[in-house]
């Protein structure tokens, strides 16, 4: 049975699962949870995802939630096919868990909050908090000040090879942009580290809006 | 040679770690990095953890930082000793993926801010806001409603059997309480207070809880 996706075709989660899926090649269907009609919180769905949000996995009647978890499961299930993203050695692994805390804990928690506040928010007729977005992006730059330094020494943030933990700065690294700060221009090695995964086929395949390709 | 942990006895971070250590029954030796001292900016420590965080893990010269992603490596290097705490199965495992992802968002993210509010704020010299205390713990406990649910029809976070899910709550949950919030310890969710309890009890906690201290 095709993988079904519940998502929402511009929502950053959903299309982080869905460049995944590309860079796998497993088809999958999408189902779309329209959040301004609240679908997300409706009795049906919290049976799925009991926190309300999006996106579900539906792997033939087994349900997985949170978009880390959904991409791991599948970069873990399909290891033998598309881009291998999981490192198979103890240290390789033990690096790559030790990328994927810093992507939420330094990097996430700054540049996802900054961008749903200086760039969602306005979406939704409110006005952004110019003072947290300044605070966070500070500290967003603090963490691209580590980065510049990592990447100048190896290709991806685990190592020389891509792996997850790359595509999981997908798509804020194509969002930061919009929110007015120019955190690029003065980090080369950041640049062309994001450049290079904004350009993957699969990336580029879901920017637009994520689409069935089951 | 002996692992060497480094962080010190205000690190919930670093007891998040050893308390994982204990529960692999790995023995392992501990460098204070003294914060007031301002020691995780020192350039040799910078050179290893270029974040200036604490704990940093020190295997017979690999190095590996981040709390959760060193528990991660200990519990993969020592699959065979100590109390299992990843899942084998390939779907058994997506849910554990899917608890620690939980842990992250929808626990961390909102425990952490209060009791930083409360617990931290005065070793920087600054005054605790009660207020926006209480606005946060509102919010964290709409998370821990849902824990209640999920716990109410399974013994774990990821399942039926304890996985590191569960163990990495600790650091920053036995905070709640001191801090001034009885969220996790009340009887409109007897199930969470249940399950936290029992990880409170643990002898893995109990060993590590007040002192980051050597365990050889």
């Amino acid at each position: 049975m095709v993988l079904t996706l519940y998502g929402n075709p511009k929502a950053s989660c959903t299309q982080r699962v869905a460049t995944v899926m590309h860079e796998k090649q497993v088809p999958f269907k999408l189902v779309t949870i329209e959040l301004s009609k609240g679908e997300h919180k409706a009795p049906d769905y919290l049976e799925k995802q009991p926190f309300g949000q999006i996106p579900v996995l539906d792997d033939d009647g087994y349900l997985i939630y949170e978009t880390r978890a959904i991409s791991r499961y599948i970069a873990e299930k399909y290891a033998d096919q598309g881009t291998p993203l999981i490192p198979k050695d103890l240290k390789a692994k033990g690096h790559f868990e030790q990328a994927a805390s810093v992507e939420q804990a330094n990097y996430d928690a700054y540049a996802g909050k900054a961008v749903v506040e200086k760039v969602f928010k306005p979406m939704f007729g409110q006005t952004p908090d110019d003072a947290v977005v300044e605070r966070l992006l500070t500290s967003l730059e603090a963490s691209l000040d580590v980065y510049e330094k990592i990447l100048s020494k190896q290709k991806y943030v685990a190592g020389n090879e891509i792996t997850l933990v790359d595509i999981f700065h997908l798509p804020l690294l194509s969002l930061l942009p919009l929110t007015g700060r120019d955190v690029y221009s003065t980090r080369p090695n950041v640049e062309k580290w994001a450049k290079g995964l904004i350009d993957r086929p699969s990336f580029q395949s879901v920017k637009d809006g994520v689409r069935s390709t089951a | 040679m002996v692992l060497t942990l480094y962080g010190n006895s205000y690190s919930p971070c670093a007891k998040r770690v050893a308390q994982v250590l204990v529960e692999k029954q790995v023995p392992f030796k501990v460098v204070i990095i003294d914060f007031k001292k301002g020691e995780q900016k020192a350039a040799s420590f910078v050179e290893k953890q270029p974040f200036g965080q604490v704990p940093l893990l020190d295997d017979d010269g690999y190095f590996i930082y981040e709390s959760r992603a060193i528990a991660r490596y200990i519990a993969e290097k020592y699959p065979d000793q100590g109390t299992p705490l990843i899942p084998k199965d390939l779907r058994a495992r997506g849910l554990f993926e899917q608890a620690l992802s939980i842990e992250l968002n929808d626990f961390d993210a909102y425990i952490s801010p209060p009791v930083h509010e409360v617990i931290f704020k005065p070793f920087l010299g600054l005054t605790p806001d009660r207020e926006a205390f209480d606005q946060m713990v509102i919010q964290l406990e709409a998370k821990l409603d849902v824990y209640e649910k999920i716990l109410s029809k399974q013994k774990y976070l990821a399942g039926d059997e304890l996985t590191l899910a569960d163990l990495f709550h600790l650091p920053y949950g036995v905070l709640l309480g001191p801090a001034g919030s009885n969220a996790l310890d009340t009887p409109k969710r007897p199930n969470l207070s249940r399950w936290f309890k029992e990880l409170v009890a643990r002898p893995s906690w109990q060993a590590v809880k007040d002192e980051f201290k050597s365990m050889d």
